[in-house]
């Protein structure tokens, strides 16, 4: 025979709908929106991870300002270097000897002329001929017959070839010293007489032409758009709509870009002054976004463009052709060190057979560290971090509701129970049954959640998304993350807290059911109260009945507020920093050279007041992990940027000396990672296996990034850079005597709003989708907290009926106590739920890279307070509806 | 009758400490046998409720023991108790504990999914008259109806003792002879023993065998040979 109890459920959950559904749609929600976010998120790093196999994307690129020789791809291919050294003195030796050649022509020639003169004068004298013009006109003849003779003369002459000799060895021998002189400068330059070991890499033709895009067909430019061709067997395009180009007039564009400039499949577009269909929107591997330069701090997907055509179309276009060239190791490297030694190899290679065939690099770029293929690729890494603080707030959240409800159910059935026990139910089976109904709404919640998660909500991700970045298309993939986050975690979560809730309370013996005797102490005497109206009495002795509920309340009005402040508080967190980050920057100008000499060697300087030398250096700090998404950006190591400070420094000023094994970290890596002043910290490098050791000697008040201050002479020591080495220049003023061509970036804070906009746009989608949702599971929480407190009273409210009080009465009486401790407590509950969010928040940003602190602007917390008012008085509306429909007979008939 | 089933020996307990200590069962004696109708009759704060839980094993004295059968309750851990009660017993309360999402049908099923070798379901409803009531819920009942449903869910599970406490405290007259007359059926036609404590006096007419308690302990232990029918019973 089957469980009879088992049809209690279904009944249950019939008669019980309003809260039921209340609770599904809660977690409908929670876990509908969190999974959509998780599925969107690995759904789309899953299409971007996929597109770099199938699209064949490069291990990197390299620009020649020519085409380059078979001969020559097929060095670079080799890996191998050249020998530099030898094809400098091959050269110095060609140009030498051809200048010694031509010197010791000249001197033949002066000689033999002279000498011819001589002999004609002495002949004159002879013959007694004095007229000058006789004369001359006699050597002019002597040398039109004779001088080829008497040149073929001397060069046959034992002294004449001794003395070429000399010469062309001297010339020689200043060549190789020369050459030596120069070689060292350029090895030392390129590290070309480091450890070396061949990459061999297979080359393939990525030529790409940039030009003017017209896109609205006003005839001005709108963008520029680099072009490549639709036969490219590296870096390939996925397309998010049409096809690739076929014909000559046609044309695929990044879709992200036509996006923005509202280009739509059809339309026709000017490049260069033609006509081209736009047949194709795409999205190219190694653009995910449009950075035009890799030293460009933010993408723009207005300005710049990239494209599609046919070859023919290709050789039509008339702007020069850039002879790129993407590269792929024939054996991929397996870590991030084995990255970069590759490419410092590879790079070796490329520059000195460049060199030997006449070649210029114009540009090299390795893959790791190109902006328009990784940028949004860590972005959207890094991006779950919302979600997670949502997903873990939100499961205590729904825990705890579980956990009122058991207990709730458990008392209002004591005699049931009891009654069960004493016929021989033994504990676990009331166990079992008990847990049934949270497992079943919570696997109910679950269910619809994760169908939405991956249908409707994934769909809502990738969409804000696609609103950021060029990607690929993509198709839902299944994720652990999200169904470890959202079912698995809730479901375990319900269980044990079921499980340790139940197993608990239905510790006691069947009479202690039988009796209702469920507290375990009892308060033995009423407390006296002072002589007040008895109404006042009444309302008073309801409150000090209910402590355990409305402790039970004051703990949900936490969670609320806690969700609130997130609501709120993220938004204006990133406002917040938005806002200040400009302020944060150290000057107003802040100049990265590529190096710090130019092409002659000399160092690179400016006239400018205000500048100042700085040097910079990207380190990294270890983080412990302790995330489900390891290794996915937010499992990585934290960057520290070292900078090393002018004495004296207008910018930053550092308090004690700084050595090369203590320096100052900024105020947001010590709130970070609670490092203090005496505290030991390792740092190490990315992509080498190097480590440096600091004590900490204060903190600098900058809370703009995770940070390190040496002065400039610490920070070359404690890098055994040269002492006069440095980075770049800090400005108050725009420098305008540096040539472009030796500026790596200049960031000014227009560039920083840039970012934080772009990280506004990004976010921004998010925050109001956790925003909505988050309140209405605010106010399903708040609807079910109240409705737990009038049915616990069910019984008395029914009780007063009888004794002949008005519905406006009992209301006054059961309400308005609770209406005061919602109010006494709403701001203490914001206090406690900002001080909460903060914490989880600092938390969470241990797992992120950079740092921003947990703000909120007061009008925020007067929302989030008013909010929750708001929301418990139409949650009163709904009691006063329910004491009125609560039956007179509740107190009297005993049907449990 | 046959020979001795329930022995109750020397059973103490009392409840609160020091001078709040108040000995409810001090030193209780007697025996029943398998099948008898016994009733436990005393006024108020007699300790017939306390001595009925000991029996029922969800209470403990503090000394003396319960026999059922020759098995010592004391002897037992708390799953053998639950087996115990499981196996052997039916309980009816007072207050009726009907769970009310279930119908009356399956309010019965509650105790037949209990019993190794319950009663037949149907005839249980026929024998308490709820046949035509069978899918109603207890709240659809009246007071009576649904201590006929406790009656039903009791015993269904054709128990050796079945076990009631005051089941018609909350009754009026004639819907509790009515319920006596049922236990009396019950206790004829499936000989289960029953063991019923009231502070009516009238019901003792109906038992054979008749304990009178006062202030914790026996003060009579009489064999009823003349009982009559509960239908007969008059107050």
């Amino acid at each position: 025979m089957k469980n009879p109890l088992i049809k209690r459920i279904p009944r249950e959950l019939k008669s019980d709908w309003h809260k039921y559904l209340v609770i599904i749609v809660f977690m409908v929600i929670m876990i509908g929106v969190i999974s959509g976010m998780y599925v969107g998120h690995d759904s789309m790093l899953a299409a971007v991870y996929a597109g770099r196999q199938e699209l064949n994307l490069e291990d990197g690129s390299f620009e020649l300002s020519g085409r380059a020789s078979e001969d020559l791809l097929d060095d670079i291919s080799s890996g191998k270097k050249a020998d530099v050294r030898s094809y400098y003195i091959d050269k110095g030796n060609k140009e030498a000897d051809k200048k010694v050649a031509e010197a010791v022509e000249d001197e033949l020639n002066e000689q033999v002329t002279e000498k011819i003169e001589e002999a004609v004068r002495a002949q004159c004298a002879a013959f007694g001929i004095t007229d000058e013009e006789l004369i001359k006109g006699q050597i002019d003849a002597a040398i039109e017959s004779s001088f080829d003779k008497a040149i073929e003369e001397a060069k046959e002459s034992e002294e004449y070839r001794k003395a070429i000799d000399e010469a062309y060895d001297e010339a020689h021998e200043e060549v190789v010293k020369k050459v030596d002189e120069e070689w060292d400068e350029v090895a030392d330059r390129y590290n070309l007489n480091d450890e070396f070991t061949p990459v061999p890499v297979k080359i393939y033709e990525h030529f790409y032409r940039e030009e003017p895009e017209d896109n609205n067909g006003d005839g001005a430019e709108d963008a520029t758009i680099r072009i490549y061709k639709s036969d490219s067997e590296i870096d390939k395009a996925s397309f998010n709509e049409g096809r690739a180009p076929e014909a000559d007039d046609e044309i695929a564009i990044d879709r992200m870009h036509a996006d923005n400039v509202g280009v739509a499949l059809g339309d026709t577009i000017s490049i260069g002054g033609k006509e081209f269909k736009v047949v194709g929107l795409l999205s190219y591997v190694n653009y995910l976004t449009l950075h035009e330069s890799n030293t460009d701090l933010m993408f723009d997907a207005f300005g710049f463009d990239v494209g599609m055509v046919t070859p023919e179309a290709f050789s039509q276009l008339k702007s020069r052709v850039h002879y790129c060239y993407a590269y792929k190791y024939d054996k991929a490297p397996e870590s991030k060190v084995e990255q970069k030694d590759y490419s410092e190899n590879f790079m070796k290679a490329l520059i000195t057979q460049t060199l030997v065939y006449d070649n210029e690099i114009e540009d090299y770029l390795p893959e790791y560290m190109r902006q328009a293929s990784n940028f949004a690729v860590t972005d959207i890494e890094g991006d779950s971090v919302g979600a997670s603080i949502l997903c873990y707030i939100l499961i205590g959240v729904i825990a705890f509701i579980f956990a009122i409800i058991i207990s709730n159910t458990i008392e209002k059935e004591a005699s049931v129970i009891g009654t069960l026990r004493a016929s021989g139910y033994s504990r676990s089976e009331l166990v079992v049954h008990y847990m049934s109904m949270p497992v079943i709404v919570t696997l109910i919640g679950a269910v619809i959640g994760n169908i939405l998660g991956y249908t409707a909500f994934k769909d809502l991700a990738i969409y804000l998304y696609f609103n950021s970045y060029s990607l690929p298309k993509c198709h839902a993939v299944w994720s652990n993350t999200a169904l470890i986050k959202t079912t698995i975690i809730p479901l375990l979560l319900m269980f044990f807290i079921n499980l340790f809730v139940i197993v608990k309370k239905l510790q006691l013996s069947p009479l202690k059911f039988l009796r209702h005797d469920l507290v375990k102490t009892r308060r033995t005497k009423a407390m006296r109260l002072p002589r007040w109206s008895f109404l006042k009495r009444f309302r008073l002795r309801i409150l000090f009945q209910n402590i355990p509920n409305y402790l039970v309340l004051i703990f949900g009005v936490i969670f609320i507020e806690l969700m609130m402040c997130f609501a709120f508080g993220l938004p204006d967190s990133l406002k917040h920093y938005a806002k200040e980050a400009p302020d944060m920057m150290f000057a107003e100008y802040q100049y990265m050279l590529m190096g710090n000499k130019d092409d002659d060697g000399n160092i690179i300087e400016t006239d400018e007041e205000s500048a100042e030398r700085f040097s910079m250096t990207e380190l990294m700090y270890p983080k412990k992990s302790s995330t489900f998404r390891e290794g996915m950006g937010s499992g990585g190591d934290e960057s520290v940027t070292v900078y090393g400070i002018s004495e004296e420094s207008d910018y930053i000023s550092l308090g004690k000396d700084t050595s090369k094994d203590a320096l100052y970290i900024s105020s947001a890596f010590s709130k970070k990672f609670g490092l203090k002043a005496g505290d030991v910290i390792t740092l190490h490098e990315e992509y080498e296996n190097k480590s440096y050791e600091f004590s900490v000697l204060g903190v600098v008040d900058y809370d703009g990034g995770i940070a390190a201050f040496l002065d400039a002479d610490s920070f070359n020591k404690a890098f055994e850079k040269d002492s006069d080495d440095f980075s770049g220049y800090f400005s108050r003023k725009e420098i305008t005597d540096i040539d472009d061509q030796y500026i790596a970036t200049v960031i000014t804070s227009e560039d920083i709003l840039k970012v934080t906009n772009q990280l506004m746009h990004s976010m921004g989608g998010f925050m109001g989708v956790f925003k909505n949702a988050l309140i209405v599971l605010s106010a399903s929480l708040i609807y079910l907290l109240a409705k737990i407190i009038i049915e616990r009273n069910e019984h008395s409210i029914s009780m007063v009926k009888i004794l002949g009080f008005k519905n406006g009465e009992i209301g006054s009486l059961y309400i308005i106590p609770t209406a005061i401790v919602v109010v006494l407590f709403a701001a203490i509950a914001f206090v406690a739920g900002y001080y909460l969010m903060v914490w989880i928040f600092h938390a969470f940003m241990l797992q992120m890279d950079g740092y921003f602190a947990f703000y909120m602007n007061r009008s925020s917390m007067v929302l989030a307070v008013l909010y929750l008012l708001i929301g418990y008085a139409f949650v009163s509306l709904i009691d006063f509806a329910r004491i009125k429909r609560i039956p007179l007979d509740v107190a009297l008939k005993n049907i449990e | 009758m046959s020979e001795q089933f329930l022995e109750i020996k020397d059973l103490k307990k009392s409840f609160g400490t020091g001078e709040a200590r108040q000995d409810v069962l001090r030193g209780m004696n007697f025996t029943v046998k398998k099948g008898e109708f016994c009733v436990l009759l005393g006024p108020s704060g007699s300790g017939k409720s306390t001595l009925l839980n000991i029996i029922g094993g969800i209470d403990t004295p503090d000394e003396g023991f319960v026999s059922i059968n020759g098995d010592k309750l004391e002897e037992m851990n708390e799953k053998e108790l639950t087996l115990y009660r499981r196996k052997h017993l039916g309980y009816v309360f007072q207050m009726y504990n009907l769970i009310p999402n279930l119908n009356v049908k399956e309010n019965i099923e509650v105790g037949a999914y209990l019993s190794d070798n319950p009663l037949d379901v149907e005839e249980v409803l026929t024998t308490l008259g709820l046949q035509k009531h069978k899918y109603k819920y207890p709240n659809q009942l009246s007071g009576g109806q649904q201590q006929r449903v406790s009656i039903g869910r009791a015993v269904v599970k054709n128990p050796d003792i079945l076990m009631c406490d005051e089941p018609t405290g909350a009754l009026d007259y004639k819907t509790s002879k009515e319920i006596l007359a049922l236990i009396e059926d019950c206790n004829n036609k499936f000989g289960s023993t029953v063991i019923m404590v009231t502070h009516n006096e009238a019901i003792r007419n109906m038992a054979d065998h008749v304990i009178k308690l006062r202030d914790g302990v026996v003060r009579h232990n009489d064999i009823n040979e003349n009982k009559i029918s509960a239908m007969d019973l008059e107050w």
